[in-house]
């Protein structure tokens, strides 16, 4: 920045702020709270509500010399506007001089809180504000003690409006400041609500089907200054200064937004303490003060009475609880018996601390440490990802942001959100991708590819410049190479892993030739279907292509924080065929049914940690609530094998494993979790005691993470591996071929288990266009059956004019195991 | 019901025309001024139709649906009488008024008479305060005043409706 500062001062205190400041932001910036309703930082300012009425007067200028007016002593002379002035919509101008505490203030604020008053119904007591309510707050600071109003005339309207099934509005405690409907339309960009009606009548409605339908819907309760909006989850539950806060990371995709669990004890649950709620906890660099609906509502997985909290060893057929003892005596018994044949299969969601130890074992033991995943490519994001100095919030003119294979909005949607912002600051966004999405809008070239062609629109931006592309190709690779920074981000749209680990090869091969590597602001991303499934390859965790086959022959698999077996047939049966099965998790699987020894893990709120997130940012999770049974950390586990097996392992201290990580790899050399927890002022300042400037979202003060190195930014020489050969996309006279998509609701082993987003949730759905459906004899709503390896699932039909022809979608995760483009027969159900 | 594209295909081309294609949301108001005039009312249907040709979201429709007053979701008779009670009207017999009113059509505030030609409406001030009573008629194609009424004249103004509705619809408005 390097504009000029403006000078002002706000009561006697003086202030020098960026020109376009507003008054409102300028007075916080000095200490002093300007009470706010309709004005939110991350929002445009309307000046709805006239709270933040201050006195405001500017110097007299000389209309001829361009010169202040000056009185006899030489003070500027100054100008007082007649009323008083809007302090959200008023930008400072040189010279300012702002009064919030005169009485002309103080006697606005109290007749505007008297009349927002006269129609609402103060029922603070059965609020779920109350206790961290501004409107609450701001009427015992500034508010009359008594209304003139007739408390019978209030009027009075619908008190539990289900807007939709996750958010509530309580039509009489609304005071039409708007602040949910501008997020809506201005950040989340989904006007599915809106106002209705005028004066007191005015009310907020919603037309969409399903009701409120926006994945980011939760936002508007945190920034409604009263109770009006309420989420299902929390409606109810319990009383705000009952609950503590414990900081956490969400674990439900690779941004890693930083968020709160809400808990308190509950006498329902016997005294236990439980999770209420999940809020949102401020860190600009990743998810600012905002969160997805999943992060918000898939947390009830760990309440579920499908928790296992006991060991198990199969005997005469059926799993028996027993003892940690005899379980892990069992398990290391057989480890020493078959050595090397050892398979280690492991899931994205667990912590860096619990992949460590876990691939220590295998590697000692001179296994295989296989990651269960559909995407490839984090050897290389390690290398040429995006390295520290790297923030999406504030890229603009001058960056390429290309997007590829990738349906952002639902695979990370916080990135969708930030991306988007940046294209609207100005960054240049390429989106290439088979089918319409929801980031066409904001980019400025969108290329359409044929499934399976990714890496041929790749190939286009190859720096020797053709002179033959066809537009608009040709402009977006005249962007691309104009830029100055450049990050390239891939997804998972219609690729299986060969297709993924292609892509990611080409991508990075790109970024090296064109120079966007080892800056910050360069760099490739991908978008992981897991919270840490970047750690995951960090610890030297990779997925392979053949893994039936690896199961089927391992000698003793281990199996952690996964379940192949419920997600595919093939995989249940090379299971049955693998030798030793030893299966550990937090819930009851398909995986845990087949176990010869299962071990009852803790979930991630349950112990500490840290993850890595996609953009390669290490962020540390506390232990929110007490591990119920006798479940212990994966670490802890997978430790006490190893020291069975006379090793040395750390089980009691993420923190030092954490240590052990940074001493073997130079990307986590500078780690450790004094640095995870440190916190530096954040804009715009969150959480205080003036919940009404930014809402309920947590100030940060527990950790805002730290970026992690890469090998280019290390200056390393880089090693990168042959590109793979192509993959062949399948194509088969008389078959369908079905590619699959990725869905942010769809119905994942944890999310399962959170009822209140069942009605969201992907179905098994085969989407076409409608001359495709016409050429195998289908029609929207009609069931089909589908033959997959063998085995037939049935599958419903809808169509989509969007879509190219020839080729169908498919959610991933819905109980059809179709991971990569795959050609299907396919039947009208009989 | 048929669809707007369908009842007015020309007009919503021209209307349309008005407009640059990135602003044809500005299009919304003269699009519900037609569906109104189709059916009397702006119904669920119509708003969807609407959202789907603008390309905006249904929500925001029902938002401008909402805003104005004249227009209305809830169907109601082919003339919908709108008697003004702010007031400055009600100091010039407003209320007495719109009681002979509703007795004199057999129906009360907010409904239809059995025949479908008259609702009954309570409205703000409609800037005749000075010639109160006053009342206007809405119908499909749009607004009359009367202002300085009486049971009497009201009575004339009702009994010339009648009339007018028994004409085939396109006749002399
Ligand atoms: S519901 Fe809340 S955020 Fe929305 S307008 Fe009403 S008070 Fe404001
Ligand atoms: S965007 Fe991803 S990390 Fe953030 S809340 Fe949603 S699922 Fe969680
Ligand atoms: S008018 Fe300024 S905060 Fe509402
Ligand atoms: S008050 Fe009735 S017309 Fe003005």
């Amino acid at each position: 920045m390097t504009d000029k500062l403006v000078h002002l001062t706000i009561d006697n205190i003086p202030v020098s702020v960026p020109p376009d400041t507003l008054v409102v932001d300028a007075a916080k910036q000095a200490g002093i709270n300007i009470p706010v309703f309709c004005y939110h930082p991350k929002l445009h300012p309307v000046g709805m509500c006239r709270m933040c009425l201050v006195e405001i007067g500017r110097p007299l200028l000389d209309r001829a010399s361009g010169e202040f007016v000056r009185d006899a002593d030489g003070a500027p002379k100054l100008q007082f506007s007649p009323k008083l002035e809007t302090a959200c919509t008023t930008p400072v101008t040189e010279g300012m001089v702002v009064i919030t505490n005169s009485q002309k203030v103080a006697d606005a604020r109290r007749e505007v809180l008297e009349f927002i008053l006269t129609s609402h119904p103060l029922d603070c007591p059965i609020c779920d504000k109350g206790g961290e309510c501004p409107l609450q707050n701001l009427t015992m600071e500034h508010g009359p003690g008594q209304s003139r109003f007739l408390f019978d005339e209030k009027m009075h309207l619908d008190k539990h409006v289900p807007l939709g099934e996750l958010i509530y509005l309580d039509r009489e405690r609304c005071i039409q400041c708007g602040r949910c409907v501008r997020f809506q339309n201005e950040v989340a960009d989904d006007p599915v609500i809106a106002f209705s009606q005028r004066g007191r009548a005015l009310e907020i409605i919603t037309q969409s089907t399903p009701g409120f339908d926006s994945i980011f819907s939760g936002n508007t309760t945190d920034i409604c200054p009263v109770g009006a909006l309420t989420t299902a989850d929390f409606r109810f539950a319990a009383r705000p200064w009952e609950l503590k806060a414990a900081a956490s990371i969400c674990q439900h995709c690779a941004v890693g937004c930083n968020i709160v669990f809400n808990v308190r004890r509950e006498a329902l649950q016997g005294g236990r303490m439980v999770i209420k709620r999940v809020m949102p906890r401020q860190n600009e660099q990743v998810n600012e003060i905002w969160i997805c609906d999943k992060g918000r509502f898939a947390y009830h997985y760990v309440e579920s009475p499908q928790r296992l909290t006991q060991p198990m060893i199969r005997k005469d057929g059926a799993l028996i609880e027993a003892e940690w003892d005899e379980a892990l005596d069992l398990v290391a018994k057989k480890l020493t018996a078959y050595g090397a044949s050892l398979v280690t299969l492991a899931g994205g969601r667990l912590s860096n601390e619990d992949l460590f130890n876990l691939y220590s074992l295998t590697h000692t033991q001179g296994g295989q440490a296989v990651l269960y995943s559909y995407m490839a490519g984090g050897d290389l994001t390690a290398q040429v990802g995006i390295p520290p100095q790297t923030d999406l919030g504030k890229l603009g003119a001058g960056c390429v942001i290309l997007v590829i294979a990738c349906d952002l909005h639902e695979e990370a949607p916080l990135w969708w959100l930030r991306i988007k912002a940046a294209a609207q600051r100005g960054a240049s966004l390429i989106v290439l991708n088979p089918r319409t999405t929801r980031l066409d809008r904001y980019a400025r070239h969108v290329i359409r590819y044929e499934y399976g062609a990714e890496l041929a629109a790749l190939s286009a931006f190859q720096p020797q410049s053709r002179g033959d592309l066809p537009e608009p190709v040709r402009s977006a690779v005249k962007t691309f190479q104009e830029a100055e920074n450049v990050i390239i981000l891939y997804g998972s749209e219609g690729l299986g892993l060969q297709e993924s680990k292609a892509l990611a090869h080409a991508c990075a091969g790109l970024l090296i030739k064109t120079y966007h590597i080892g800056r910050s602001n360069n760099g490739l991303v991908a978008a992981w279907h897991n919270a840490n499934l970047q750690g995951a390859w960090d610890m030297g965790f990779s997925p392979i292509n053949n893994l039936a086959e690896t199961l089927s022959k391992a000698g003793v698999t281990y199996v952690v924080a996964t379940d192949p077996a419920g997600d595919d047939p093939q995989l249940a049966e090379a299971l049955q065929h693998s030798g030793f099965l030893v299966v550990q998790d937090i819930l009851m699987t398909e995986t845990v049914k087949m176990a010869d020894v299962f071990l009852p893990a803790q979930a991630y709120m349950e112990r500490g940690g840290s993850y890595t997130s996609g953009e390669r940012r290490l962020q540390r999770f506390y232990p929110a609530v007490p591990p119920p049974g006798n479940t212990l950390p994966d670490f802890a586990i997978t430790a006490r094998i190893s020291q069975r097996l006379g090793r040395t392992a750390e089980e009691q201290s993420p923190a030092r494993i954490l240590l052990q990580i940074a001493a073997t790899n130079p990307a986590y050399a500078e780690m450790d979790y004094q640095l995870l927890a440190q916190v530096h002022e954040q804009q715009p300042l969150m959480g205080r005691h003036d919940l009404y400037y930014g809402g309920t979202t947590y100030e940060n003060r527990q950790g805002l993470g730290a970026h992690l190195s890469t090998a280019a930014s290390r200056v390393e020489p880089l090693n990168i591996p042959d590109a793979p050969p192509p993959p062949v996309f399948p194509v088969q006279e008389g078959l369908l071929t079905v590619v699959p998509t990725t869905r942010l609701y769809d119905r994942g082993s944890l999310l399962i288990h959170s009822n209140l987003l069942h009605q969201r949730l992907a179905h098994p759905t085969l989407t076409m266009h409608p001359k495709t459906a016409e050429a195998y004899q289908l029609s929207r709503g009609q069931t089909a059956v589908m033959l997959l390896e063998k085995t037939p699932y049935r599958v419903e039909i809808d169509l989509d004019e969007d879509l190219p022809h020839g080729i169908a979608l498919l959610p991933r995760s819905v109980g059809i195991p179709l991971n990569a483009p795959q050609a299907v027969k396919l039947r009208p159900e009989s | 019901m048929k669809k707007l594209a369908e009842l007015y295909e020309d007009e919503i081309q021209v209307i349309l025309a008005k407009y640059p294609d990135e602003q044809k949301r500005s299009a919304v108001m003269p699009l519900l001024y037609l569906a109104q005039r189709a059916s009397g009312r702006i119904s669920q249907e119509a708003m969807q139709e609407i959202a789907e040709i603008l390309d905006i979201a249904i929500t925001d429709v029902a938002s401008i649906v909402g805003f104005y007053s004249l227009f209305h979701e809830e169907p109601g008779g082919r003339y919908r009488i709108q008697v003004c009670t702010d007031l400055p009207c009600a100091l010039r017999g407003a209320d007495a008024f719109l009681r002979q009113l509703c007795d004199l059509l057999g129906v009360e505030v907010g409904e239809t008479t059995a025949d479908g030609l008259f609702t009954i409406e309570e409205v703000k001030c409609l800037a005749a305060c000075h010639r109160a009573p006053v009342f206007q008629v809405q119908n499909g194609d749009g607004l009359e005043y009367h202002e300085n009424q009486t049971i009497d004249t009201a009575r004339l103004v009702i009994d010339e409706l009648r009339l007018r509705a028994q004409k085939p619809p396109g006749g002399a408005a």
